[in-house]
């Protein structure tokens, strides 16, 4: 992959290997995973249910360990990312008794910013969040979808150079998560920021990434990257053209042959 | 996986509004209803059979003790109210430090923690004579025995809140970049209050019977002095126009403490009421 050469890496994971206890046996989750990150770079994870996907976000995020091998960040390994990478993980963990904004505020709350200063920078945000209306809201009333975008504005206002994403839109529906992606691809136009997103969605990870990382079922195994070198800037239209038809079609090829049980773990969400 | 922006969430609420109004009335009418038929039962066999007044007074005896003895009735009320406050009070202070520090540090959840919940095994009963040799008559003996009862629901029902986070929580605090502390006030404090309302609740319900048992083993005022006075003199209204008097304080407590607590965790309350609609 010519990608590794050339920009300096952000995050480099080599050789992770990581098991969980699973019924008193040992289950290897994680297998041999290589993933490299340049600064700026958009790279996206797609597999199926239970491959390790959140897993392995984790342990970039700095929640869990590896078993064994590294994850460098920035250069420098053993340096927990905890506190310098935004990372929204795939439960929406809205605090039930604080409202959308004062959700959404928690991480300038915790680094010292005053509550109103905070919110006064959320606001701004929320029509965009598709969260007008509902700044005073508790979680509990809000749709699934709702609190995702809550979840991601929290995320997004900490302001990191780093952000992971584990199905940031998996449950929106198409239309409200075709704006947002097209919102993510702006935002990163903009500001260059460097991501990772876990998705189900081929087509998400088409269009916003430069590099598309297949992992295996059990144990997660990484079988294909696949650089996307679609011109920059993307728009949803670009889903039609010939030229992502066939990157969708190679990005099909280790899935096809993959048991068809497992892959349908990943086809069956496809069209969501 | 539809995602409705307005119709979904603001239709819950208010069928959660009108469906709540209809269950407490239906959750207070009957246990009301059971007390009425009671309290005729009482009325008739008090009559029927002409029980004399110093061995069963009737609810209507009763309610005219009430009525006459109303100023007496109210000043050993509000003996027995300020032990109450004050024990209270400090079970209150002392349970939450304690039920903190236990939950803060793993060596005093080891070492104080079954202290504490084994002395519950001590009847406090038999601590309140002793009570009178080693701090005297005052009130001191009544708001301890308050405070010694109190304790144990509030200290135990809040060490159990600040346990009770959930760990994706204090991750998802962590990838903020907060500090044990302020996970700890952010997250474990708010986590813990319905718990340590529970624990209140149960406290302050048990109170009033600890007061009186501060005062029977020696007072010279209060609703339970009162009550041991009136007993030898045969003097039955007077005891049932008391105990009237203790449930009616007992109940009310709890309700503020209902009140109070409503107040400070409104999304606790609106989410359970939505929880239990979606049951439904
Ligand atoms: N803390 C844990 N203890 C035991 N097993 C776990 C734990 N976390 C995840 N797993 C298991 O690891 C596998 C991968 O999980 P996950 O990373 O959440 O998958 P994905 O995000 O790709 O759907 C699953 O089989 C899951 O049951
Ligand atoms: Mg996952």
């Amino acid at each position: 992959m010519a990608s590794d050469a050339g920009i300096t890496s952000k995050i480099r994971v080599e050789s992770l290997n990581k098991s969980f206890n699973v019924d008193g046996r040992r289950e290897l989750v994680l297998d041999d995973i290589q993933l490299t990150v340049g600064e700026g770079e958009f790279v996206s994870i797609i597999g199926p249910s239970g491959c390790g996907k959140s897993t392995l976000l984790n342990i970039v995020a700095g929640l869990d360990s590896p078993d064994s091998g590294t994850v460098t960040f920035e250069g420098s390994p053993g340096v927990s990312a905890l506190g310098r990478v935004g990372y929204m993980q795939q439960k929406d963990l809205l605090l039930p008794w604080r409202t959308v904004l004062d959700n959404a505020i928690l991480g300038l709350e915790l680094h010292g910013m005053p509550r109103r200063q905070a919110r006064t920078r959320a606001l701004e945000l929320t029509e965009f969040f598709g969260l007008k209306g509902y700044e005073s809201q508790y979680p509990y009333a809000l749709s699934g979808g709702m609190k995702q975008r809550a979840a991601f504005l929290r995320t997004m206002l900490m302001d990191q150079e780093i952000v992971l994403l584990d199905e940031p839109f998996g449950a929106l529906d198409a239309l409200t998560r075709v704006q947002m992606q097209e919102w993510l691809l702006q935002l990163w136009d903009s500001l260059r920021k460097t991501i990772v997103l876990i998705t189900h969605d081929m087509d998400e990870a088409i269009l916003l990434s430069d590099r598309v990382y297949v992992l295996t079922h059990r144990p997660g195994r990484v079988t294909m990257v696949l650089d996307v070198d679609l011109p920059r800037p993307r728009s949803y239209e670009q889903v039609t053209e010939p030229s992502f038809a066939r990157l969708k079609s190679r990005l099909l090829e280790p899935l096809r042959e993959q048991k068809p049980k497992e892959a349908q773990g990943l086809a069956g969400k496809e069209g969501l | 996986m539809k995602d409705p922006t307005g119709e979904y969430a603001s239709g819950h609420r208010g069928q959660g509004r009108i469906g709540s109004t209809l269950s407490k009335l239906r959750s207070w009418a009957a246990p009301v209803t059971i007390l009425l038929g009671i309290v005729v039962l009482w009325e008739l066999g008090v009559q029927v059979w002409d029980i004399p007044k110093w061995q069963l007074p009737s609810p209507s005896e009763i309610g005219q003790e009430l009525a006459s003895s109303r100023s007496l009735l109210l000043e050993h009320m509000l003996v027995t109210l300020e032990e109450i406050v004050l024990g209270f009070i400090a079970a209150l202070a002392s349970g939450l430090v304690l039920a903190t520090a236990i939950a803060y540090s793993r060596i005093l959840e080891r070492s104080v923690y079954p202290i504490v919940i084994a002395s519950q095994t001590v009847p406090i009963i038999a601590i309140a004579p002793l009570l009178l040799i080693w701090v005297g008559y005052g009130i001191a003996p009544k708001v301890i025995v308050v405070a010694l009862i109190c304790f144990y629901p509030i200290a135990v029902n809040t060490v159990d809140g600040l346990k009770a986070v959930d760990p994706d929580m204090v991750n998802m605090m962590k990838t903020l970049g907060a500090s044990r502390w302020q996970v700890f006030t952010k997250l474990q404090m708010p986590t813990a209050m319905p718990y340590m309302f529970s624990g209140i609740k149960v406290g302050i319900s048990v109170s009033v019977i600890a007061a009186v048992i501060g005062e029977w083993v020696g007072a010279s005022a209060g609703l339970g002095y009162l009550i041991t006075y009136s007993q030898p003199l045969f003097l039955t209204a007077r005891v049932f126009a008391a105990i009237v008097v203790l449930s009616a304080m007992g109940i009310s407590l709890f309700v503020l403490a209902s009140v109070v607590e409503r107040m400070m965790l409104p999304w606790y309350y609106t989410e359970k009421r939505a929880n239990s609609i979606e049951r439904m």
